[in-house]
């Protein structure tokens, strides 16, 4: 009997001082070197963002819900250029020019009245479809340098993952999507012609977060950096809702008037 | 149980503790924030327009409430506290400064102080519960919180009535409960709050803003975090009377629907307006004013901040005449 718990006392102090000295996951992976293939971000994804997300307007309704009247740009730093350009804005001639999805390009569309899908494309790329001017952005994770193609209303985008707790021991993850999107062409942070060139860079911080009744928020914190149309970064943040109902998906194509 | 039954248990137990620490990755808070009112400018900088309340969920008692407003209310030397709720900063040009409360190295408490806030609010960290539904109501609430990876998630109650928006009298009640997440990217600092309210809302009711660390911000006098009350109309002083609206007699119940062709029930805060199937409503009803009216230019130029581009010609109502505008020279 008294050996037993000796035994027994033996193995608990195993127990405490096992879990401090193990290696953990990614330290194992670091010394395993070139045998374990490093796991992808698909794998190591510390937040899930997959899913349906409906843009909740609790917030600057008058100018995302509809399209504002020429020449209010309020809200947004635009130097005189930038407003010089919106006060010229002619949804006519956009539509003319096979432009109409000017404002569908990522930065204007993230602050639309959106629902986005979110989906892995593969082990290295996120997708986000927007059924408000049917658009699809592609986040990719690989460092690899693409080369750089035709511009687009919605750019190329590098992303990676902010993580927080390493998943070892049993410990939880945390973290956060940090995207920047380059290579836009030139489109609208507002429906109503507020510009944005080509030289214009979207960072956002993805973030979600789960409340108290289950909910699940997306938070896009997002600075528009544009050394052309703006005297100073614009930065926001918008928040979405995940819906467990897809069905209220509804494509419809660009329009430059609503 | 024997000794050694009691052992094994002792040995799963401790494992499974110190194998499923949770992760702790806290975040330095504390310092200075400049906001940033690139969402919303109009009610956080010269005020809203009453009978405004596109983007609320608001419940039919709520809506009936803010009816009754008049923009002397808040005069009423009982009511001049009332827009200085706890998260009233997300509706305020409310520059903020963090700092931490620590006892034996531990952070036991954020405090957030800023102008616009009656009181600081401090967000405890340390494990205490909340106390009875029927305790006092201070004017900061009583705020707990603990770390979700980088987001500081933090629970308000016991707030006192409020307006949510401030000067067009959209109220918050006591019952009102807070959810709100606090994260820090680089030097953007992003807070989100979630209101429930089971008298003047339908649904939880989101807002997320954006400060930038700025250690020029929210110092001295901008961060004073108290409400002074004073006699704004002598007519008002020991009468008793409230100054209000009776049903059906705002006068600027239709404001929106006339300024800006904006259907009744988004311009008085319905929820199912919040959500773009909402409109396949509007796209029938909605047409643009001939011109944008009041407060048009953007945000800088409306500051009059130092960089402001000079030469702005945005035409805004709400902007002084120039003389060259009058007609004539000094003097007219």
């Amino acid at each position: 009997m008294q050996t037993d718990f000796y035994h027994g006392l033996l193995t608990w102090l195993w127990a405490l001082v096992l879990p401090l000295v193990l290696p953990n996951d990614s330290g194992a992976q670091a010394r395993a070197g070139a045998a374990a293939p490093p796991r992808s971000p698909r794998a190591t994804a510390p937040i899930d963002l997959a899913g349906q997300w409906v843009a909740v307007i609790s917030e600057d309704w008058r100018w995302r819900m509809i399209t504002p009247p020429k020449g209010d740009i309020v809200s947004i730093p635009l130097n005189l250029q930038g407003q010089h350009v919106a006060e010229a804005w002619d949804p006519a001639k956009d539509e003319a020019a096979g432009e109409q999805c000017k404002a569908y390009g990522a930065p204007g569309l993230m602050r639309g009245p959106i629902r986005m899908r979110i989906s892995w494309l593969d082990d290295n790329t996120l997708q986000v479809q927007t059924d408000y001017g049917v658009q699809t952005r592609v986040l990719r994770f690989e460092r690899a340098a693409a080369p750089p193609g035709a511009r687009s209303w919605q750019g190329a985008t590098a992303a990676e993952w902010i993580v927080r707790g390493d998943g070892g021991r049993g410990m939880t993850t945390f973290g956060t999507l940090k995207t920047v999107t380059t290579n836009l062409r030139p489109g609208y942070l507002r429906k109503n012609g507020v510009p944005y060139s080509e030289r214009a860079v979207f960072t956002e911080y993805w973030d979600v977060h789960v409340l108290p009744n289950g909910d699940r928020l997306l938070v896009d914190t997002n600075v528009v950096d544009d050394p052309v149309y703006l005297q100073s970064p614009f930065q926001t943040a918008i928040h979405y809702k995940l819906e467990r109902d897809a069905s209220r998906w509804d494509p419809t194509p660009c329009d430059a008037r609503f | 149980m024997n000794g050694t039954r009691l052992l094994r248990t002792l040995v799963l137990l401790t494992a499974l503790t110190v194998m499923s620490r949770p992760a702790s990755a806290q975040v330095e808070l504390g310092g200075s924030y400049s906001v940033r009112m690139y969402e919303d400018y109009i009610e956080r900088g010269p005020g809203s327009y009453l009978g405004d309340f596109t983007g609320m969920p608001m419940s039919d008692e709520g809506r009936a409430k803010a009816l009754l407003y008049t923009s002397s209310l808040p005069s009423t030397i009982e009511r001049q506290c009332l827009a200085q709720s706890p998260w009233v900063g997300q509706y305020r040009p409310l520059n903020l400064r963090i700092w931490s409360e620590v006892d034996n190295g531990r952070v036991i408490a954020w405090v957030l102080a800023g102008d616009y806030l009656r009181d600081t609010i401090r967000i405890w960290m340390d494990g205490r519960p909340h106390p009875s539904a029927n305790a006092w109501h201070p004017p900061s609430g009583f705020t707990t919180g603990h770390w979700e990876g980088d987001t500081l998630m933090a629970r308000t109650t016991h707030v006192k009535t409020a307006w949510i928006r401030r000067g067009v009298g959209i109220p918050g009640s006591d019952r009102s409960e807070f959810t709100v997440m606090i994260t820090r990217h680089d030097n953007l600092l992003t807070i989100t709050t979630v209101q429930e309210d089971p008298i003047y809302l339908t649904e939880p009711h989101v807002v997320s803003r954006v400060w930038e660390f700025d250690p020029n911000a929210a110092q001295d006098n901008n961060a004073r975090s108290s409400c002074n009350t004073g006699n704004e109309i002598p007519p008002l002083e020991d009468t008793g009377k409230v100054p209000h609206y009776l049903p059906g007699q705002n006068p600027d119940e239709d404001y929106m629907v006339r300024a800006y062709n904006i259907p009744r029930d988004a311009a008085l805060g319905s929820a199912y307006t919040l959500y773009p199937e909402y409109r396949k409503i509007l796209k029938n009803l909605y047409t643009p004013p001939a011109s944008c009216g009041r407060y048009c230019c953007g945000w800088i130029e409306r500051q009059g901040l130092p960089g402001a581009a000079p030469g702005l010609t945005c035409k805004d109502n709400n902007q002084p005449v120039s003389n060259e505008e009058r007609g004539g020279g000094r003097g007219r």
